[in-house]
């Protein structure tokens, strides 16, 4: 969020942004994060690591989200 | 197999599936040409003579069709248009406004007596609506910010500590590239989808228990099914214009936000 003067319509529009960004920020995160974690699962063997990535995703997406519209 | 075969044939209760959702061709040797190709086409007619009659020739006091298109509009603008574009919402307001009706038109279709197809029920039709946005929303993006700007914008908004953008790039590219187009269509179509079969496997119920198998015991659950059935289809009515609406402040928002980048 920038320092410039904020129009009262302006809340409204980053709410429903937020509001629809959501799932699909969320659902990204779990792909990009859960899927490095499987993959690395994969090649080492090792099982926890995709869970820890799809963990990883959902902290990191959410996050995200409070981070961009949490203010 | 239909569902009328499986109604003649057995005597258990067999609900709806998939096959509510296939049809053969209208016209033999046009395999592409199937009812819901039909009531997509039927219901664009619809749009094109609303729309036509509502605002070929406008009078200063609105009067029948004029009234009902002047309503539609205002809806639009005030709830999709300008919360997310702003200024800009009235050069946009021709393909909201035309989204919103298509939409609505073909989703009430669902509900019509004698059609009752929801048409994005078939996923490609939401798919095309949504790639379409898609690549409206990807080309006012470079021209508005730049090939380099928009990709910059989107992935790396400002205000984040520096080693955290490594982190949640791959996010952002991954949530506005594919999974936000892949969302807005499957939102639509989802509802659709499921709201048919939801229609039609409680007139099943009705049709069955209190017609084909009339039984003591199974005649309340026939009339439950018919007293569902008219409740889901208010409820569905409310669905299908919600699910038109969300599918054209959607399209508002990709729009605006590549209009303007967010802050």
């Amino acid at each position: 969020m920038s320092e410039q003067k904020r129009r009262p319509e302006d809340d409204g529009r980053d709410f429903a942004n937020a509001a629809w960004s959501i799932p699909s920020y969320v659902l990204s995160g779990i792909i990009v994060y859960g899927g490095i974690g499987w993959l690395l699962s994969r090649w080492t063997g090792v099982v926890a690591f995709t869970p820890i990535g799809l963990i990883l995703g959902v902290v990191l997406s959410v996050y995200l989200v409070y981070r961009k519209y949490g203010r | 197999m239909s569902t009328l075969t499986l109604l003649a044939s057995g005597d258990e209760f067999k609900a709806p599936g998939l096959e509510l959702f296939e049809f053969p061709p209208i016209i033999n040797g046009v395999p592409w040409f199937t009812k819901p190709v039909l009531v997509a086409i039927l219901s664009t007619v619809i749009v094109l003579i609303f729309t036509w009659s509502a605002f070929a020739k406008p009078k200063l006091v609105p009067r029948g069709m004029q009234n009902l298109g002047e309503m539609g509009y205002t809806f639009v603008r005030d709830q999709v248009a300008r919360p997310f574009l702003g200024k800009d919402a009235d050069r946009w307001m021709g393909l909201l406004l035309s989204l919103f009706f298509l939409i609505w038109i073909w989703n009430l279709m669902g509900v019509i007596p004698g059609i009752q197809f929801p048409v994005v029920s078939h996923i490609a039709f939401p798919f095309v609506l949504a790639i379409s946005i898609y690549i409206l929303k990807l080309y006012l993006g470079f021209k508005h910010q730049g090939f380099f700007g928009y990709f910059k914008n989107m992935m790396f908004p400002p205000g984040l500590p520096k080693p955290i953008y490594l982190l949640l790039a791959p996010i952002e590219f991954l949530s506005n590239m594919i999974v936000a187009p892949f969302t807005h269509a499957v939102r639509l179509f989802a509802n659709m989808f499921a709201g048919h079969i939801i229609l039609a496997f409680f007139s099943l119920v009705g049709f069955w228990f209190l017609f084909e198998n009339l039984t003591p015991l199974g005649a309340p659950l026939g009339v439950l099914g018919v007293l569902m059935t008219i409740g889901m289809t208010v409820f569905e009515m409310f669905i299908q214009f919600l699910q038109a609406f969300l599918f054209a402040m959607l399209a508002a928002m990709y729009i605006g936000n590549s209009l303007h980048p967010e802050h």
